[in-house]
């Protein structure tokens, strides 16, 4: 018996044209690309820290009496005072934001109401340096105690956790440099230099966030 | 914007049980019997890093309303080609960061019990180099 089924292919039967939709342009409000960027690449240092945290969690897990050593050596109230000195450098970046946000590279005033841009971000950059010394001073404390990064898995586990922390501080200080350098140089403070302000302060509270995870895991936890 | 922020949240609730079931797992299994470090932690910070994103475009979204060719049945293709944002065709800045980088990397690579020697002539080039990209704009004729 022959197919008696009408043969209707794409434009084979179809005598109408395809379903159209308005001719007019749709309204299309993309969000700063530098914004999303720097987000989806620090989504990308979470996974780059998750190798971190990995390493500490499995050798934690497999030497034990190792870490009952190193762990003992540990100056936790020393860790929680440069602590607090990085989550309130977080505070002054954020302000150095909002007045960016405000299109205010420089200062109006003494008052820390009338502060611009740089004024914050010099703090924020004092506050991050004082963070990196601490942690300077705190691992010449730990080698003369004889946690080293080669001594046993212990130190290597904690060197490189927060040792790649610490570098990650010192690359956001020149960021800010380099930002505090453009509120400087700049004629007209406009929306361009305020995102780059805005994604640099992205990265310090991201900075600031794995510190507080790498505070509670190595120094808490232990 | 939405359909990305549902499946970001998506795909971090699946990580999320996944880490759980993991974890779970390793622990019943008499032949391993205690948490596999690795893997949990790899599955919830793969939960964070998707919630993450999900959480930042969410308050884009909040505060914008921006919403993406993606999103809508009537754009076309070409709707979409996005504005890539602001490059100088003509710098040589970049071309100058990656040499330097190059010579510091190579520094390292080559380096004999710790004589970084090649390394320290190409932090210099590396730091001439992010100066006058970053400031590229901002002197001379284009400064604004």
């Amino acid at each position: 018996m022959a197919n008696t089924r009408p043969q209707i292919s794409h434009n084979g039967g179809v005598t109408s044209t395809s379903l159209n939709y308005a001719a007019k342009a749709p309204k299309i409000n993309r969000p700063n690309n530098v914004a999303v960027g720097t987000i989806v690449w620090l989504g990308s240092e979470v996974m780059f820290f998750a190798g971190l945290f990995a390493i500490y969690f499995t050798l934690r897990s497999v030497a034990p009496e190792i870490w009952a050593h190193g762990t003992s050596v540990l100056n936790v109230p020393f860790a929680l005072i440069n602590t607090l000195i990085l989550v309130s450098s977080s505070f002054a970046c954020q302000a150095g934001v909002f007045a960016a946000e405000r299109l205010q590279p420089r200062s109006t005033g003494p008052k820390p109401s009338q502060w611009g841009m740089v004024e914050w971000f010099f703090l924020t950059y004092a506050l991050g340096a004082i963070f990196v010394a601490g942690q300077i001073w705190e691992y010449a404390t730990l080698v003369s105690e004889g946690v080293a990064l080669n001594s046993d898995a212990y130190g290597s586990a904690f060197y490189i956790t927060t040792g790649f922390h610490g570098i990650h501080v010192i690359g956001g200080l020149i960021a800010f440099l380099l930002i505090i350098g453009r509120g400087y140089a700049v004629k007209n403070f406009g929306h361009k230099e305020a995102s780059s302000a805005i994604v640099v302060s992205y990265y310090w509270h991201f900075v600031d966030v794995v510190w507080i995870a790498l505070f509670l895991v190595v120094y808490v936890l232990r | 914007m939405k359909s990305n922020i549902s499946i970001l949240w998506i795909l971090a609730v699946f990580c999320l049980i996944l880490a759980g079931v993991y974890t779970f797992w390793n622990v019943i299994d008499p032949a391993h019997g205690r948490v596999e470090w690795v893997g949990t932690v790899a599955l919830l910070l793969s939960a964070i890093l998707s919630g993450f994103i999900a959480f930042y475009l969410r308050l884009v979204y909040r505060s914008q309303g921006g919403e993406l060719p993606e999103d809508n049945v009537a754009a076309n293709i070409d709707d979409a080609d996005p504005e890539m944002g602001h490059f100088a065709p003509w710098s040589w800045w970049p071309f100058v960061l990656v040499g330097g980088a190059s010579v510091v990397i190579i520094g390292i690579s080559v380096a004999q019990e710790g004589n970084f020697w090649l390394a320290w002539f190409g932090a210099p080039i590396v730091l001439v180099a992010l100066v006058g990209w970053v400031y590229e704009f901002y002197r001379g004729r284009f400064a604004h």
